[in-house]
């Protein structure tokens, strides 16, 4: 079947940018700015930019503004690094936190509707692990745009975009990556509308494809974020770093995984389980409901685990209750409307006088594909792979280590995609490579095997089984016995999948087509995923062994994970970036391997 | 909690392979509180996996689930069974692709043809006021902003401009023109004059019936009509 394939169309462009959310965009958008005319293709798996994952960020975008006569740089540094549970670089930290009030600055001047304070200035707010002087006080350091924040970046860096000419090629996926003489020279298109491969050829190809919270079956994540970036990454020999950090937040709605804001807890939303039993007491006596995200999640997690989750019928999925019926009419429509119209909506609850279905939801990926601080990609080595470059949630700089505190993932998007963007434009002046000959050779295997692929095994079902097994033995809490099972499991998920036969074999916008390649691509994360969980006998920020509960100093270095074949996983270390701490400048002894105390 | 519902999706399909269009009933049992994406899920699932649908956050912020179900168009990622049993008192479900671009197979729609009026209006700042504040931010009073942000949270799902009664062909459509409206009431920018002539211009929002159906569908409650009131009235300009 093989050989009906062909590459319908080479397009020739200076950069080749894949995934088109806030990193992706950012990045073009700086690359024009400071090189009009250059010839950017921007590659989007979803129907239009616009309907990226950067637009469901809510919370706010976390920046010192140098008018703030209380809140420094230093202590925004130092957050991230606690926050990270000391392993995230401390050379990529620096350069974002000091580079971020211009950021906001470049934001606001494309036409960003950031919330407004009574003077006419920005509005800001506090969140979660986000302090001043060392954590003596709450900050007020994130800037927002009500509680969409996500999608004023995604509004405001699309606008930039098409306004300085970037070609958008909506709806189609990167099947391959091309090389030639070690250099990436761009990237095979798989262009779903039409049905139709591209090859595309640029001086610099960026990797810009988010998260892969997909891996999960309960997940804050668009549907679109199966891990494709990181799948072709590694079946380009290229490695992933740090795959085991996770995070999960502890109450996400049941049924569509959105999150039910922590404020929730805070205005005295009580937890229950099955029994209708206030469990937070035995986790934290003192704190209860308002512990610590990771501590609640876990205090979850266990009442689910040792049988007192409550499974809805519905969706299958087991979960608590937050009960917040005893709070006055004014608490619920004025202090948490949001959320409550949120159960409304999708679980058709009234939080008023009902008890509320939750559980911790996949939210984040700490982890994703090394690069230097850049976005240069590197490989198991440590060299830079020329003309090749990631960014944002798929890349890891690394900028949140193995924690990311809220309101950090949207400013490493917009810092990092204008750092990228400005040493792209360095390599610009080198001229066109040539395309390896067997361009696409790859894709049509893969493909075509997809469509002549015969079994009575059920696509959706091998999704939904791997997903949920992800969700109990990688998830909040993880175990030798858990991993080494889930390793197993999804090897016979891989083989299983080889058995589906596709209902629709027509190349032209086949979603199921789509779900196939997704199938593969979701396997190959989920396994790297649990192996690298499996080698870190500790725990550390979002990962946490119930065999090994505390964190060892013989593990402060990155997992690097490459796999040359499914299953062959080989595993390498990059060390942990301390430059602050090295730099003996004013507060640097704050920066050694601290502990994470709240 | 342990009731489902049986109903019946009757979905407008379309082949491209062979050109061929029909409508396909599929009848299942479906839990309460599943979602019309839900649904689609099941199908594919349980009982034709080659039927084709688009969605991608699915909690109703991004727009690329929308849908006209019985005659109106809104996101199936927030259309719960049992609410859509009460809404439309039947248990039986006519479903089609929107209409405002062409279809590429079943429900999925062509969205660069649907953004191609959006695209039109430059929905980005043309030319900027300079900010006396170089460095920071500009100064927008809370109350100025009040003026047009609700207007800024369209997500271009295409369902007013679906449900709009004037054509499709002459009107750049009501979430275009809201978004254009943005611009002109956004203190930032000063492209005006090359604004208003599009916007005044025979495309532009004097297409609109004023039959407020933009309005009334808009999954994120806009009061879209609103916003093309201003503009018929010439009331745009900021007094920031």
């Amino acid at each position: 079947m093989a050989a009906k394939f062909k590459i319908s169309a080479t397009l020739d462009c200076d950069v080749l940018v894949i995934g088109a959310g806030g990193a992706g965009l950012r990045c073009a958008a700086e690359i024009l700015e400071r090189k009009p005319g250059t010839r950017i293709v921007a590659v989007t798996k979803v129907a239009h930019c616009q309907k990226s994952h950067t637009s469901t960020a809510q919370g706010g975008l976390a920046a010192v503004d140098p008018k703030d006569s209380i809140d420094k740089p230093i202590y925004h540094m130092f957050d991230t690094w606690k926050g990270s549970d000391c392993m995230a670089d401390q050379n990529v930290v620096k350069k974002i936190v000091d580079s971020a009030w211009e950021q906001i600055i470049w934001l606001e001047n494309k036409g960003m509707h950031f919330s407004r304070n009574q003077e006419g200035g920005l509005s800001k707010r506090t969140f979660g692990g986000h302090t001043v002087r060392f954590g003596e006080a709450s900050a007020f350091r994130a800037v927002f745009e009500a509680d969409r924040t996500g999608k004023g970046i995604m509004d405001s860096v699309w606008g930039e975009t098409l306004r300085n000419g970037v070609s958008f090629v909506n709806q189609s996926i990167a099947t391959e990556l091309l090389f030639k003489e070690g250099r990436c020279v761009g990237a095979v298109l798989f262009c779903e509308r039409k049905g139709e491969f591209v090859a595309v050829c640029a001086k610099a190809t960026v990797f810009a494809t988010g998260g892969d919270g997909q891996i999960f079956q309960v997940t804050t994540n668009c549907r679109q974020n199966t891990g494709d970036g990181l799948a072709i990454v590694l079946d380009a020999g290229l490695p992933v770093m740090d795959l085991e950090a996770v995070q999960f937040h502890p109450t996400g709605i049941v049924g569509p995984g959105i999150l039910a804001s922590e404020t929730l807890r805070s205005v005295g939303g009580i937890l229950r389980n099955k029994d209708l039993e206030p469990f937070m007491e035995k986790y934290a006596p003192k704190m209860k409901e308002l512990a610590p995200r990771d501590l609640v999640a876990r205090a979850i997690e266990t009442e689910i685990q040792e049988g007192r989750g409550i499974m809805n019928p519905d969706h299958h999925i087991e979960h608590v209750w937050i009960d917040l019926r005893h709070l006055s009419d004014y608490v619920h429509e004025v202090e948490i409307p949001e959320v409550t119209s949120f159960f409304k909506k999708f679980v058709n609850i009234d939080p008023k006088r009902e008890l509320c279905p939750v559980r911790p939801s996949n939210h984040y990926q700490m982890g994703g594909i090394p690069t230097t601080e850049f976005g240069e990609v590197q490989s198991f080595n440590g060299e830079i792979i020329r003309g090749l470059y990631a960014v944002g949630e798929c890349a890891a700089a690394s900028f949140h280590g193995f924690n990311r505190l809220g309101t950090n993932s949207i400013l490493e998007l917009i810092t990092m995609g204008q750092f990228v963007g400005q040493r792209v434009v360095e390599s610009l002046a080198d001229k066109l490579p040539e395309l390896p000959a067997d361009a696409g050779k790859k894709s049509f295997t893969l493909f075509s095997a997809y469509l002549d692929q015969k079994g009575k095994e059920n696509l959706e079902k091998i999704r939904e089984e791997s997903r949920a097994l992800m969700t109990e033995k990688v998830g909040v809490f993880r175990t030798e016995v858990g991993l080494t099972e889930a390793i197993e499991t999804l090897k016979a998920l891989k083989e299983r999948a080889a058995n589906t036969t596709l209902a629709c074999k027509s190349l032209k916008m086949n979603p199921e087509l789509i779900l196939r390649w997704e199938l593969d691509n979701l396997l190959s994360i989920s396994l790297v995923t649990a192996v690298c969980a499996l080698n870190r006998q500790e725990s550390r920020g979002g990962h946490a062994r119930k065999d090994f509960p505390e964190r060892k100093d013989d593990f402060n270095y990155h997992t690097l994970a490459f796999m040359t074949e499914f299953s062959k996983v080989d595993l390498g270390k990059r060390s942990v970036e301390m430059s602050i701490f090295e730099s003996n400048c004013e507060h640097s002894e704050r920066f050694g391997i601290i502990e994470r105390k709240y | 909690m342990q009731e489902t519902c049986e109903i019946a999706l009757k979905i407008r399909r379309y082949n491209p392979d062979n050109e061929k269009s029909w409508i396909q009933r599929y009848q299942l049992e479906a839990g309460r509180i599943l979602r019309f994406t839900d649904l689609f899920r099941k199908i594919n699932k349980e009982l034709d996996a080659t039927l084709a649908w688009n969605s991608s956050c699915e909690h109703g912020q991004c727009g690329s689930c929308s849908v006209i179900i019985n005659g109106k168009p809104m996101l199936a990622c927030e259309l719960l069974v049992e609410n859509a049993v009460a809404y439309f008192a039947t248990t039986e479900f006519l479903i089609e692709p929107l209409t405002i671009a062409p279809v590429v197979r079943d429900l999925i729609v062509d969205f660069d043809k649907a953004y191609e009026r959006v695209n039109k209006i430059k929905p980005y700042i043309i030319e900027p006021v300079e900010n006396p504040n170089s460095g920071n931010e500009y100064k927008i009073s809370p109350r100025h902003l009040e003026r047009y942000v609700d207007a800024t949270r369209c997500i271009n799902c295409f369902c007013c401009a679906t449900a709009c009664i004037s054509s499709h062909h002459s009107f750049l459509g009501p979430n275009a023109v809201m978004a254009s409206i943005v611009r002109l009431m956004d203190s930032r920018d000063q492209a005006n004059g090359e604004r208003k002539k599009l916007l005044y211009s025979e495309e532009g929002v004097y297409r609109c019936h004023t039959s407020k159906a933009c309005s009334f569908v808009c999954p994120k409650e806009i009061d879209v009509a609103h916003f093309i009131a201003l503009a018929k009235s010439g009331k745009l300009e900021s007094d920031a």
